[in-house]
């Protein structure tokens, strides 16, 4: 393709040759008489409008995050919104022999998972610490799967979105929930459980699990200490911070 | 009006009644902001060695292979593509200025659509990888328990297939009919359906999150109050100014040559479209600046990656080798 043709058309005549370039603004030349507005209107209205549409997102992004008495929403309603997504069990997760150990708490929990999630009013104490103690464990068989992955970023896939010192106190959470069992700190109780990640990932590691559990829970005996402000900054560094 | 794809992408490849004589030319009161060719050299090589840093990082550590790595280093892939072709070209302009070049020989512009196509083809597998990104981080949020076999490696890798086929065979079909207003039309409309795509799954997404933080705070043992208001809030605003980070480097860096393509099909001889034509070097400089900022905003939020980065150049405060070797192979 070239940038201009040179056409001479022989059918015009002998010699006589008709030079045409093809560019928009040759044969006739933008005059610049009489404009009503500066020269440079477009531009500047443009990017002032992208300013003020980028500045605007920005505010309403934020006056959502503070904005509301929590409206509790019907929780049958919001049940039925996770659902589809996420309570139904598929029947074809995937069956390799090392995810059989883990695919029956799978099933087992996620029913209890967000039903324990979203039905906040109706759950008692007694039944809360009963589900949290299962999903210690379960969260726990997560996290030794997902700590495979060199300990760091190990649900990487879906905690990609995620801030980072909130995905390093996820992957350490969930042991001490392993670890103790019933723990007093009832802070953020639910924080610690909402590591979407952690499922995201362990199909692909159980094969690994052996090698480093015996030095998991060493690394999350030292950052006791630290678990509690950082579970509360699991979920409000929240997925898509990232 | 007959439109150029040169002339679209080679800002610095002046039209010939330029170099001949100007004074049979009215001079426009918008004259074109001309932007030294070292800076586009600047940043083409910066982009391309943070770009090629992500996809060697992705390809060599199989704890990096999973859909959304994969999809980031089809976004680097990309954005490799469009720094190599722009340093590229930018070099034979050079050439071409000193003379070694000629800037007509049919070599040259057969070497210069390839180079188009492939700048195309770089642009829209750029947009289409941050649909896909999003689209994933969709995925994983609201379909979280059945990601695993909604996003399975082969459909990655099948998506990725039909991303890179599609786009390679768009841009040869625009090049070859570029005069075409229908192809351009089609360009622009797909960047507009990807903006809003991808603007309406972050907010859904950003959405949800503040609902189900707000419904933390408030179950009855949790103790909302203990869960500080202040740290909530704080990674609230930090949400925020990521969300809009990302939104805002896409809208800054692609809006201005969207636009320019607009002002192109819709009001060629207007005097005030014709002020904001002549500023297309700058629009070019921030589309490649984009290329630059993608690892900053996708790649390099992720802790491993960074690891793997940190690894692989040996720094000395984290140079581990041996283990992550171990660990790793």
């Amino acid at each position: 393709m070239s940038d201009f043709h040179n056409r001479s058309r022989s059918s015009a005549g002998p010699g006589d040759y008709v030079w045409q370039y093809e560019y928009y603004d040759d044969e006739e030349p933008v005059s610049f008489e009489g404009l009503k507005a500066h020269r440079y209107s477009i531009v500047i209205g443009f990017w002032v409008g992208l300013a003020v549409f980028v500045i605007f997102m920005f505010f309403v992004l934020t006056l959502l995050t503070k904005t509301g008495a929590p409206h509790p929403e019907n929780p049958d309603s919001a049940e039925k919104r996770h659902r589809p997504g996420s309570c139904v069990v598929d029947s074809d997760v995937p069956q390799g022999e090392n995810d059989k150990a883990f695919s029956r708490p799978l099933l087992a929990e996620s029913r209890s998972y967000f039903h324990f999630y979203i039905n906040e009013e109706d759950k008692g104490e007694g039944r809360q610490r009963l589900d949290e103690k299962r999903l210690g464990k379960h969260f726990g068989a997560e996290a030794q799967l997902g700590g495979c992955k060199g300990r760091k970023g190990t649900s990487s896939s879906g905690m990609d979105p995620m801030e980072d010192d909130a995905e390093e106190a996820g992957d350490r959470h969930p042991l001490n929930e392993l670890l103790e069992e019933g723990k007093s700190d009832r802070k953020c109780p639910f924080l610690s459980h909402f590591t979407i990640p952690n499922f995201v990932n362990f199909p692909e590691h159980s094969s690994t699990l052996g090698e480093d559990l015996p030095y998991e829970p060493s690394v999350t005996l030292e950052h006791q200490s630290h678990s509690q402000d950082a579970r509360c900054d699991i979920h409000r560094g929240s997925f898509y911070e990232g | 009006p007959h439109l150029d794809v040169n002339q679209l992408f080679n800002p610095h490849r002046e039209p010939p009644w330029q170099t001949m004589n100007t004074t049979l030319v009215t001079q426009s009161d918008c004259p074109d902001v001309k932007v030294p060719i070292f800076l586009f050299f600047t940043i083409g090589l910066a982009s391309l060695a943070e770009n090629v840093l992500v996809v060697v990082a992705v390809t060599c550590n199989r704890n990096l292979h999973s859909p959304m790595y994969y999809f980031i280093c089809s976004l680097a892939a990309f954005n490799t593509i469009a720094s190599l072709t722009k340093t590229c070209e930018n070099l034979m302009i050079t050439f071409a200025d000193v003379g070694h070049l000629e800037k007509k020989g049919p070599s040259e512009t057969k070497l210069d659509d390839v180079m188009d196509c492939l700048l195309c083809m770089s642009f829209l597998g750029s947009i289409s990888s941050f649909l896909a990104i999003a689209v994933d981080r969709y995925i994983t949020i609201f379909h979280a328990l059945r990601y695993h076999n909604i996003m399975t490696m082969q459909r990655t890798r099948a998506i990725l297939g039909v991303i890179w086929i599609t786009c390679g065979m768009s841009a040869i079909s625009m090049v070859t009919f570029f005069a075409s207003t229908f192809i351009m039309i089609c360009f622009v409309s797909f960047f507009i359906i990807s903006l809003v795509i991808i603007c309406f799954l972050y907010v859904y997404m950003f959405m949800l999150a503040r609902i189900h933080a707000r419904k933390i705070a408030a179950l009855p043992s949790s103790g909302g109050r203990n869960c500080h208001h202040q740290q909530r809030w704080g990674s609230s605003m930090r949400g925020a100014l990521t969300l809009t980070i990302l939104f805002g480097a896409f809208m800054v860096c692609w809006g201005p040559f969207f636009l320019h393509l607009i002002i192109i099909m819709v009001c060629p001889t207007n005097p005030y479209c014709e002020c904001y034509r002549s500023l297309f070097q700058l629009h070019m400089v921030l589309l490649m600046s984009h290329a630059l900022i993608d690892p900053t905003i996708y790649a390099f939020r992720s802790p491993e990656l960074r690891e793997t980065f940190k690894k692989m150049l040996c720094w000395p405060t984290t140079c581990d080798r041996v283990r992550w070797f171990n660990t790793h192979t």
